[in-house]
């Protein structure tokens, strides 16, 4: 009783100090916190700081974070300029009333997946949750969990912890488990087990991944500085996707785990999940209303949103404007530009904007 | 009831007063909630998701009992084998003192794939880094039973048997409960982190709810698992204070 007393006051001190110390602007340097070890699905980010292209752009990004960094949680305290989470993260962190924007969207489809032994003879999900007896190793409170829980009959299977190891799916051949396209299930093939998987995205569950976010504060009062870093990311992915080779060196550094083989086989196999026929009009990184107006919809039915964070403001629109002409008013960033530019409006943003505090 | 209100208002007293402090700061600071929740939304989130977190805590302390009993037999029978003789305790009880140093966090996922998913697990995360307190301390009153009660029993040729139980072991049980209530609130931190790899209970709570994003639930996961803790920790006491009446 006495420890928790001193302890709880303590710990309060010192989360309140961080949350009360936005400390990025000082050196003029933009951090980017990453969710996990230097991998393909940061290719883009890698390369464009290799290649110059954030400097090109006038910008000075420092990529820091990984596993287990609270990202959306380190942006929403100014604690580092941008982040990386999944667009399912950024509108339940709105929901909470975090004012966090997605700018950039790495991946098209979701790279997520389910991974099983081919042995097991299935050719859907359907059809793998109807195995008596198996066992399916995901992270708690997933978004995307929820969603098989609420698609499938997941009553057969038993549902524990995934540890970031697959020695429990290479021991147990009717052990399933979640998986990034880009690392487990070549990492599983290496060690000699002939995994099959299974998209998330394929079953109807398809939020942006691996998406760059920015404090909405940011997005409205440093616009360009945005533009210019998805400029650089843009040039980043472009180069990667060419050619991953110079990239996948500097991220093997950081993550001497991954073999060189698992980097190049990643960075194939996550390709056309990033470029893809509306990239191609409209540019990478790119999103659209739709999608994230379907995501809401999915995530309401989940249950995992309280109220109901508007689509809109959940992300910038970055679509080039080459190709079809796009509509006017998809993100509620862009209206705010848009009436900027035509000047008829004070620095007052449209209601469905908070000014952050 | 006189006594019995004299200590139990500071800490109360403390409580509402840190509480209201928290409150008042957390408001006025204008914390986002995601990184800091005020009291009441930590208390509103108990509320609202009782139906998770009873069950779950019930779940974590069948666990942490079972792992904690464990400890107690265990760490009992050990102290007893290490007091036997100053060779025996040369010889293991560095390696005794492994137990305690063992990075819970780094073995858990072993202990997934050396007892399975599930309560087992989560019991031997229980039990593993509660058993060195109960070991230690137990052995520390064993060794110091008084050498002039050790030469009177001898002098009335007792056996190895009746000086154990009649002498070392009385002798040596305000120790034993010392050590039971360090290892009270380890056995609660075990269980948890046994939960994170091996599911379950509190410990899957908290992972659900950092990744929704429910940083009120965290806390009121948290505040559930303190709760498991002090009953636990005023268990051991309560039983502790009848056994020693005699002390």
């Amino acid at each position: 009783m006495k420890r928790n007393s001193f302890v709880g006051p303590a710990i309060l001190a010192c989360l309140l100090a961080l949350a009360c110390s936005r400390g990025d602007e000082s050196d003029g340097r933009l951090a980017i916190a990453l969710n996990w070890k230097p991998e393909p699905e940061f290719g883009g980010l890698f390369e464009a700081q290799r290649s110059g292209a954030f400097r090109r752009q006038g910008l000075e990004v420092e990529i820091t974070g990984g596993p287990g960094a609270p990202v959306v949680q380190m942006v929403t305290a100014g604690q580092v300029a941008f982040g990386i989470a999944a667009a399912d993260e950024v509108m339940v962190a709105r929901d909470r009333g975090a004012d966090v924007v997605a700018v950039y969207a790495t991946y098209q489809t979701n790279p997520q997946g389910i991974m099983v032994h081919a042995g097991l003879a299935v050719d859907s999900l359907e059809q793998l949750f109807a195995v008596e007896g198996g066992t399916l190793a995901v992270e708690p409170g997933l978004a995307y969990v929820q969603w098989l829980q609420k698609r499938y009959d997941l009553s057969r299977f038993r549902i524990v912890p995934y540890g970031f190891s697959i020695a429990p799916f290479l021991a147990d051949p009717r052990m399933a488990q979640q998986v990034f396209i880009t690392s487990e299930p070549i990492a599983a093939r290496r060690q000699g087990a002939e995994p099959k998987v299974f998209l998330i995205a394929d079953s109807g569950f398809d939020p942006y991944a691996a998406v760059v976010i920015a404090s909405g504060r940011r997005v409205r009062e440093r616009r360009d500085e945005v533009d210019r870093l998805v400029a650089a990311l843009r040039e980043g992915w472009r180069g990667y996707l060419d050619d991953p080779a110079p990239a996948n060196a500097e991220m093997q550094v950081g993550n001497p785990e991954m073999d060189a083989e698992t980097f190049t086989l990643g960075a194939v196999a996550q390709k056309p999940l990033i470029e893809n026929d509306f990239t191609r009009a409209h540019g990478l990184g790119a999103m659209s209303l739709a999608r994230w107006t379907a995501l809401g919809d999915q995530l309401r039915e989940l249950g995992l949103l309280d109220a109901t964070p508007a689509p809109a403001d959940c992300f910038l629109d970055i679509r080039r404007e080459a190709g079809e002409p796009r509509d006017s008013q998809s993100s509620r960033f862009d209206a705010v530009q848009q009436q900027r530019v035509q000047g008829g409006l004070s620095s007052r943003p449209p209601s469905g904007i908070q000014e952050g505090t | 009831m006189n006594g019995f209100a004299a200590r139990i208002a500071p800490p109360v007293a403390t409580f509402v007063v840190a509480t209201l402090l928290a409150e008042i700061a957390i408001r006025a600071l204008a914390v986002s909630p995601l990184l800091l929740p005020p009291p009441s939304a930590v208390g509103r989130a108990a509320w609202i998701y009782s139906g998770t977190l009873w069950p779950a805590l019930a779940s974590t302390a069948g666990a942490v009992v079972a792992g904690l009993a464990a400890s107690t037999v265990v760490g009992i029978l050990a102290a007893i084998a290490l007091a036997s003789s100053r060779w025996v305790e040369r010889a293991f009880y560095p390696y005794a003192i492994f137990f305690q140093i063992v990075p819970i966090v780094a073995i858990a996922p072993l202990l997934v794939i050396w007892f399975g998913y599930g309560w087992r697990a989560v019991v031997a995360a229980a039990f593993i880094v509660s058993v060195f307190p109960v070991i230690a301390n137990t052995l520390a009153g064993l060794r110091a039973v008084d050498p002039a009660l050790l030469d009177l029993f001898r002098l009335y040729g007792a056996g190895r048997v009746a000086r154990l139980v009649k002498l070392e072991l009385p002798w040596a049980l305000p120790n034993l409960f010392t050590g039971l209530r360090i290892a009270a609130g380890l056995a609660v931190i075990g269980a948890i982190v046994g939960e994170f790899v091996g599911g379950g209970g509190i410990g899957v709570v908290v992972l659900e709810a950092m990744r929704q994003q429910r940083t009120d639930l965290v806390f009121a996961a948290i505040l559930h698992a303190s709760l498991l803790g002090l009953v636990l920790f005023g268990t051991v006491d309560g039983i502790s204070r009848v056994a020693l009446r005699r002390w």
